[in-house]
């Protein structure tokens, strides 16, 4: 059990949406995470699914239930928090134990459960110290600790790995995608920072000012954003977006004029749009990591006003006249390529992404398979 | 444990102000040698002025009646005995009753205070709730008036409430008085333990009451405990003037009214007086030394981050 559904999801504070009208349906047994910028309403959303926060309008269905009005112990859920908020006067036991003190178990279970909640997350030897003796990233599992202890049907966090460092991040990381699987429990998990987005999940919702933009799994995201949000929030350095003109529209694709170039994207326009997108402004999405110096059958000229060698690859920025955005590129190992020196940078139009003047992508016609991406690993409703 | 010579040396350059090599303090924390010069010269200008009558206080206890009224005046006492210490108790015989009564109203209006105080602290620190900073506000405001402006208003009401002549007349107007600033104080001190605890305790499943008394009490211990000491101090400190408008029956006086006893018709036995006054702030000494050795500061470290 632990299957989740939003419905109509609203929630405002005063005059201010920032939950607008959001459905959705988590899988039992998904790792789902809400991804999105500062102020986006995914943790506001997270807080109304563990009963932090009231909904303003819509309904939360855990197992076929309503549970809007259900205290967070009587739906199943449990919650990891962004600060930890472990109890410091407690001991790392007696804050584990803490949910099943409330509960009123006995003793012998408490015991039991506690000690193979810490064997789970190696706490073993930690027991009798207090969280002010322990390292951010055992604070942390304690706090998660405490969350499996009560073996709830679904785990909340809410961006848990944010206050550790770098390599202790990437750890968790693997830590809490093994602790997934072992526990096979309904995780949601919210974060700003799409590596462990991407890295993570079985899907990721990314959201916009309150507004779902894009559900799927993390390489159908990447591979084919709807939208020009999503493609330019996953994927780092960020898209380039290109002002082009739609040429002609016909079944393999659409023509469009780049630069005085005729360029042949193959996508999916609906016939009912066609005549509608003819002579259109169109924006042409190409990822950096797909620009290099030679090959491909596009090609634009730019001048990088910063470069910067990281060994692993080589980043470029360019300023694009008429353009707020600069261009970005990312070449593979370490390239020498002056900055301040124009250099003809080309890409494939197999990489490209077209968007109409809504930001709305036009499908890409290449399956996801083909482009590397596994196959996914929850089975998707059929209805 | 460190041998005790290197200890000894330890000590040493960590007093020496002068030695630049060895110490440990920040830069921001070293001065020259001259505002060393003037901050001890600060300190003990203004600590001269709070402990010379104690000083004095003490020797006076010491001299015989006689001296004090000696021209030139002796600071230091000749033939310094403990006498007093032992006279007084004849010359007076309820003062112990005095100590007791004096103990009395200030624990009794120190757990009163804390009784009230600790859950209307939590409530302004973690609830909002309409009127609130009204309320905060006239807390304030009336903590701004001095009992003793109320003097006649309150003999009327306890006069009508027939408690005149009591240890209540002592307490309750005791208790009252310390109410708005202990609410203050406490307040300030829960509004620092962070709200995420009462979130992860309700996610756990606790009730509001389950998370007060498991979670926010013993996180705000050392707070509770400020507040109880300074309440206890300043319980002691005011009963002088209610005890002497709202009783007086002898047997309920405390300590501070007792030693009017030592002013007589003729003379003032100013030797006893000190030494009763010493003896009789023992006890609270004691106690407020007593619960001094609870206040263990950071205790919120790692609640969060």
């Amino acid at each position: 059990m632990g299957q989740l559904s939003l419905k109509q999801i609203t929630k405002t504070f005063g005059t201010f949406e920032v939950v607008k009208d959001v459905s959705l349906d988590v899988h039992e047994g998904e790792f789902m995470v809400f991804v999105g910028p500062s102020g986006c309403g995914k943790s506001t959303l997270l807080r109304m699914i563990a009963g932090l926060e009231h909904t303003t309008d819509g309904d939360i269905v855990i197992d076929g239930k309503r549970v809007n009005d259900l205290a967070p112990v009587d739906r199943g859920i449990a919650m990891v928090f962004q600060s930890y908020a472990l109890y410091p006067h407690m001991s790392v036991f007696e804050n584990i134990a803490f949910p099943l003190r409330v509960e009123g178990a006995p003793a012998s279970e408490i015991k039991s459960k506690v000690e193979s909640a810490a064997q789970i997350l190696h706490l073993e030897n930690r027991l009798d110290q207090r969280p002010g003796n322990l390292s951010g990233g055992q604070r942390q599992r304690v706090a998660i600790g405490r969350a499996i202890v009560r073996e709830p049907e679904i785990f909340l966090f809410d961006e848990p790995l944010s206050n550790l460092d770098a390599a202790l991040r990437a750890d968790m990381r693997i830590e809490l995608t093994r602790l997934h699987k072992q526990l096979g429990a309904t995780m949601i998990y919210v974060t700003h920072d799409q590596i462990e987005a991407m890295t993570m999940a079985n899907r990721i919702v990314v959201l916009n000012a309150g507004d779902i933009a894009q559900v799927g799994a993390p390489l159908e995201l990447y591979h084919k954003p709807q939208n020009t949000f999503v493609a330019g929030f996953i994927g780092n350095p960020r898209m380039n977006f290109l002002p082009v003109t739609c040429k002609e529209v016909t079944d393999t694709g659409v023509t469009v004029d780049f630069n005085g170039q005729r360029l042949h994207v193959e996508v999916e326009a609906p016939p009912s749009r066609r005549s509608q997108l003819a002579g259109a402004p169109l924006t042409l999405g190409v990822r950096p990591e797909h620009i290099t110096l030679g090959g491909g059958n596009a090609s634009m000229t730019v001048t990088p006003s910063v470069m910067e060698y990281l060994g692993q690859n080589t980043i470029g920025y360019a300023p694009l006249p008429d353009r707020e955005e600069t261009f970005c590129f990312v070449l593979p190992g370490t390239q020498t390529v002056p900055a301040e020196t124009p250099i003809d940078v080309t890409f494939s139009t197999a990489d490209c992404h077209l968007f109409d003047s809504d930001g709305r992508a036009l499908p890409r016609r290449a399956n996801t398979a083909d482009l590397g991406a596994p196959a996914l690993q929850i089975e998707r409703p059929t209805a | 444990m460190m041998n005790p010579a290197r200890r000894a040396t330890r000590i040493l350059t960590l007093a020496n102000p002068f030695s630049k090599r060895t110490r440990t303090s920040a830069m921001m924390d070293r001065y020259t040698w001259f505002e060393v010069v003037l901050i001890y010269l600060g300190i003990f200008v203004f600590l001269a002025f709070m402990l010379a009558p104690f000083v004095e206080g003490f020797l006076v206890s010491l001299k015989p009646l006689s001296q004090l009224f000696s021209t030139p005046y002796n600071f230091w006492p000749e033939n310094a005995s403990f006498e007093a210490y032992v006279t007084m108790w004849d010359r007076i015989p309820y003062f112990a009753l005095y100590i007791f009564n004096s103990l009395l109203i200030a624990t009794a209006a120190t757990l009163i205070v804390l009784v009230l105080v600790v859950p209307a602290a939590y409530a302004f620190a973690r609830f909002s709730f309409k009127g609130m900073p009204l309320l905060l506000g006239a807390f304030l405001a009336v903590s701004m008036f001095s009992g003793a402006v109320l003097l006649i208003p309150l003999f009327r009401l306890m006069r009508t409430l027939g408690i005149l002549n009591t240890y209540w007349a002592m307490i309750i107007p005791g208790a009252a008085f310390l109410i708005p600033s202990a609410i203050w104080l406490l307040r300030t001190y829960m509004m620092r333990i962070p709200p995420e605890l009462n979130e992860a305790a309700y996610m756990d499943g606790a009730s509001q009451f389950y998370t007060f008394r498991r979670v926010i009490l013993p996180l705000a211990r050392p707070g509770i405990i400020v507040v109880a000491i300074m309440t206890f101090i300043g319980a002691y400190a005011q009963q002088f003037i209610f005890a002497l408008t709202f009783n007086s029956k002898t047997e309920f006086m405390p300590l501070p009214v007792g030693l009017f006893a030592f002013f007589g018709r003729q003379e003032v036995v100013w030797n006893e007086l000190m030494a009763a006054s010493f003896v009789g702030i023992a006890p609270a000494l004691v106690i407020i030394f007593f619960l001094q050795r609870y206040l263990v500061g950071g205790l919120t470290a790692g609640a969060i981050k």
